[in-house]
């Protein structure tokens, strides 16, 4: 996969993102800070089928996984990153409770979407390119590049954007998941640009080795 | 009439009281609608002495809208139509005779604002505020020009305004001295001259003396006047003093005490309050003023003396003591770096091994940790949540093991069982700040689902009474087992069968105060007044003689053990579980479950401990060095801190826990108790069962290794967990300094700062204690040969 390709992905995923911004403010008449719940759904409902669609392209086997198999186990990995998600920011000091419930639903559907289900589509259930992703942080090719840095950046933004939750200075954004969700989406802009670094980075690497 | 919280202050102090909700910042008008619409009437009752209009729309609109907003200059213009009225409808009424002859007109804010519209610090535009005074009665002459001390400029309509300065301090006294009544006893203040001199009523005191008041002009007659009222003024200040300073604990020196009473007695000596003057009135009728004005002058450095002091004592920061004990802190947190270099690179088999980075990223992953920690004392939000910080970063160090555990595919479920137990202490910290938001200033009280939960069906309060007597039997049990584990106990082991009866004793204790016993009709007349009673004496008996015991022990205990770690986790268990019986009884029906939470993570911690370290390179004789783990130790017992319901301010201390077993006030005996209470969990727990970091690789079945490394990597532990507290008290310090002036200084920043500081110096005496109890035997000399 080249660099080019990684750049096109990330590009459709970004505006995609904004597009669902650009629908909820204008269509709608909600943003984040009055409507969390809707505005996240909308942003997921958009992104979803960029992310699945364009990842399951790359998948790890062609020949043994078709397309369609690829998509069906990024949609099964879809509630499942969301319920990690969710256990994740449980543990840091999520609020729980029913009210919180559609919001917290939302948010790690959408956490999900930024860190699982690319992995999903691409690897599946080949448990060791997982490992190798996650867990030792040694991506090799450009689409493990992809996959693994905009994911690490997005649970960083998140975790940077829980702090301003605690302070007193009464702002309606200080909610949750306001301004985690930010975070998040922040974090995942920065790991887009840096994974086609990263990427390019190597590629310029391997090709000096090569000559 | 007005904000509502004069009548809250003073609920009986009012004869008609017209109050308005204040607390709604954003409403702008309703107090002061309220103010305008009793004001005007009342101006023409006669039944009022006193008569207090509170209008508070500029304080809102400053706060909310800004200095400069449309309706903050509506208000201010609003104010001046209403203050235009009143002195017309005063004025028109203070003829001779008039309902407003003697009437006094005080027009003030209670405090200045920001550009910002706040208030509550200590810059200038917040502590300086204006005041208007207005005596109806023409006053014969002006005052005279000594006590005269405006300045005078051209204002902006070509007229000269002149405006001089009052201190808030004078205030109280002033205005007493104008109604005629006693002055109050805690203030300090003079009586302002200007002020005074307004007051038409002063100037004719002497008139009803028929024959030689003519003599004397009307300046003299009013300086006698108001000398008399300073002498008063002097009197009631030195017996305030007189009276602070028998009874304080910390009073003024003896230096500043005698040069006060030097200046009283100069001021005694030139004349007393009116009785000698009006001797000499009949003597001479030469002039009095040099007279007076001398002593006037005399009593005037005597007051002025009396607030300069008051003020150096009791407002002003001695910043040179704070930057000595800033120095000294810094100068511990560097021998605390050293110490620990020194220990970890000469015999410096592992601060690089083959995982390079990796050690480096849990460095700084652990130092960052604390840091922010550290740093999060700067705001008050987060002092207010610490608990919720502590867990929070608790339960990110926990997300780090997680993913290296998962790397190195082993402990996993002591990973997750970490996580969980996080969960769950997260729940218990946020029902303790429900219980800190019911009585604090600073927070907002959102009830917790879960305490309505826990408040209701009975079958919950019969479930909530067995749990920690069940969790009670397991801890014996989980003893017991440690103890059959292994042969070499010797004398520790009678301490650990003394728990085990206190465990018992301590079940039959609650059980006793349970409904389920008092309804079981055997046995409701057994101890009912005996069992709480004398239990828990027995209890503190036993624990104490548990660790004499055990310090003894150690002391005659002539045997090398032949496995120095195997007889460190002994020790420690011993030494645990001698403490565990009075913290338990102590922290009430919630401390079995937590003792076992602290069990539990202690155990997932140190299961975790190093576990990036692949085993393969772990040679034998290597020093390990896992600073995340102690980090991880240190937040644990932070978050317990909170976990038992306890919080750094003095409301947030269990009180009821120093009289568990006695019924009298002992300051020694419930100080003790009390302290032992709040740190148990926290502090004392936590450093004696440090060495299981240490032990790790015993309890893991490893090889056996030798003393001398056991006890530098102990000594390693216990510095790096001393340098963690050190870190934590030097933010405290820092930002307690930085905001001395702070709104919140004395509600929040100081408790945090009188909290930190004790449990440091706790910790340090404890560390001392341990680390000479468990290794106080490993003699030098191994050290030594080497």
């Amino acid at each position: 996969m080249s660099i080019t390709q990684a750049f096109l992905i990330h590009l459709i995923c970004g505006v995609g993102l904004a597009v669902g911004f650009w629908v909820a403010h204008n269509v709608y008449s909600i943003n984040l800070v009055s409507h969390p719940s809707h505005t996240l759904r909308l942003i997921l409902v958009v992104e979803t089928p960029i992310v699945i669609l364009l990842y399951s392209c790359f998948r790890q086997n062609p020949d043994n996984c078709s397309y369609l198999k690829a998509v069906v186990r990024a949609i099964l990995g879809l509630p499942v990153g969301a319920l990690i998600n969710t256990f994740g920011a449980i543990a840091l000091g999520a609020p729980v409770g029913i009210q919180y419930l559609p919001k917290t639903i939302n948010w790690s559907l959408l956490m999900s979407l930024f860190t699982f289900v690319p992995a999903a589509s691409v690897f599946g259930s080949s448990w060791a390119d997982w490992h190798r992703i996650f867990a030792h942080t040694k991506p090799n090719r450009t689409v493990e590049y992809m996959i693994c840095i905009p994911a690490h950046a997005a649970i960083i933004g998140a975790w940077f954007g829980a702090w301003p939750m605690p302070l007193d200075w009464e702002k309606p954004w200080q909610e949750w998941p306001i301004c985690v969700s930010y975070g998040a989406m922040v974090g995942y802009l920065v790991g887009i640009v840096a994974s086609l670094g990263l990427a390019l980075l190597r590629g310029r690497q391997q090709h000096n080795k090569g000559d | 009439m007005g904000d509502d919280t004069w009548v809250q202050l003073f609920p009986h102090h009012f004869k008609k009281a017209y109050p308005y909700p204040s607390f709604n910042v954003k409403d702008l008008h309703t107090v002061d609608n309220g103010c305008i619409e009793h004001l005007l009437p009342s101006l023409y009752e006669e039944d009022w002495d006193v008569l207090i209009a509170h209008f508070l729309g500029v304080d809102h609109a400053g706060h909310i809208l800004g200095v400069d907003s449309l309706p903050m200059i509506e208000k201010l213009e609003q104010y001046n139509g209403i203050l235009e009225k009143v002195i017309d409808v005063l004025g028109s009424q203070s003829g001779q005779g008039g309902l407003h002859e003697n009437t006094f007109l005080l027009v003030m804010g209670d405090h200045g604002q920001t550009i910002n519209g706040d208030h509550g610090g200590g810059s200038a535009e917040e502590v300086e505020t204006s005041i208007f005074a207005m005596g109806f009665k023409k006053s014969p002459t002006s005052i005279p020009s000594e006590f005269d001390t405006s300045s005078c400029e051209i204002n902006l309509d070509q007229k000269n305004t002149c405006i001089s300065t009052i201190q808030q301090l004078d205030f109280a006294v002033t205005v007493s001295a104008l109604l005629g009544v006693p002055f109050p006893f805690g203030s300090i203040g003079r009586v302002s001259p200007e002020l005074y001199a307004l007051g038409a009523g002063t100037w004719n005191l002497e008139s009803t003396n028929g024959d030689n008041s003519q003599n004397h002009s009307k300046e003299e007659e009013w300086m006698q006047n108001y000398c008399n009222v300073l002498c008063i003024n002097s009197w009631q200040v030195k017996r305030y003093i007189d009276v602070y300073s028998a009874s304080s604990v910390i009073g003024f020196s003896l230096k500043d005490l005698s040069y006060i009473s030097d200046i009283y007695a100069q001021a005694e000596e030139i004349g007393s309050c009116s009785f000698k003057n009006s001797l000499l009135y009949n003597e001479s009728s030469n002039s009095l003023l040099p007279a007076l004005r001398r002593q006037i002058d005399t009593y005037f450095n005597f007051l002025l003396s009396v607030a300069e002091l008051a003020r150096s004592k009791w407002t002003e920061f001695n910043l040179q003591m704070m930057a000595v004990g800033l120095g000294i802190l810094f100068f511990s947190l560097l021998i605390h770096f050293l110490a620990i270099k020194r220990i970890t690179n000469p015999y410096g088999i592992s601060l690089f091994p083959s995982g390079d980075s990796e050690v480096s990223i849990r460095l700084i992953i652990a130092y960052s940790v604390v840091v922010i920690r550290a740093c999060s004392f700067l705001s008050n939000s987060y002092i207010l949540g610490e608990g919720k910080v502590a867990i929070f970063l608790l339960a990110t160090t926990a997300i780090f093991k997680l993913r290296y555990s998962v790397k190195r595919k082993m402990m996993l479920i002591e990973a997750i069982i970490f996580l969980l137990l996080i969960i769950i202490l997260r729940f218990t910290i946020e029902v303790g700040l429900s219980k800190q938001a019911m009585t604090s200033q600073f927070m907002s009280a959102h009830s917790s689902w879960m305490l309505e939960i826990a408040l209701g069906h009975p079958i919950w309060i019969h479930i909530a009474e067995i749990i920690p007597i069940l969790a009670l039997m397991l801890l014996a049990y989980l003893l017991y087992m440690t103890m059959i584990s292994s042969s070499s106990w010797g004398i520790c082991k009678y301490a650990v069968l003394g728990t085990s009866l206190c465990y018992i004793l301590i079940a039959v204790h609650w059980a006793s105060e349970s409904t389920i016993w008092s309804s079981v009709p055997m046995l409701q007349g057994i101890g009912k007044n005996s069992i709480p009673r004398i239990v828990p004496r027995i209890i503190y008996v036993m624990g104490l003689g548990q660790l004499l015991l055990l310090v003894f022990g150690q002391l005659f205990n002539k045997e090398r053990a032949l496995n120095s770690k195997k007889s460190l986790v002994i020790k420690t268990v011993a030494m645990l579980s001698a403490y565990s019986s009075t913290v338990i009884i102590l922290s009430g029906k919630q401390g079995p479950l937590i003792a076992l939470a602290s069990i539990t993570g202690g155990y997932c911690i140190m299961r975790l401990d190093n576990i990036e370290q692949d085993p393969k390179d772990n040679t034998a004789g290597a020093l390990t060095f896992d600073p995340l783990s102690v980090t991880q130790w240190s937040l644990l017992a932070t978050c317990l801190f909170f976990s038992t319901g306890h919080w750094c301010a003095f409301d947030g201390v269990r009180y009821g826990a120093a009289f568990i077993g006695f019924d009298e006030f002992v300051l020694v005996r419930q100080a003790f108790l009390l302290t032992i209470e709040t740190f148990g969990f926290s502090h004392i727990l936590p450093v004696f069962g440090l060495p299981f970091l240490a032990a790790r690789q015993y309890l893991m079945g490893q090889t056996e290794q030798d003393g001398k490394l056991l006890f530098l990597q102990l000594s390693q532990i216990y510095l790096m967990y001393g340098f963690i507290t050190a870190t934590t008290v030097t933010a405290t310090i820092i930002c307690v300094t930085v905001h001395r002036r702070h709104l919140m200084v004395w509600g929040l920043f100081a408790p945090k700062f009188v909290f930190d500081v004790a449990g440091s110096v706790l910790t340090d005496i404890l560390i001392c204690l341990a680390w000479l109890y468990y290794l106080g035997r490993e003699d030098g000399t191994k050290l030594s040969t080497q």
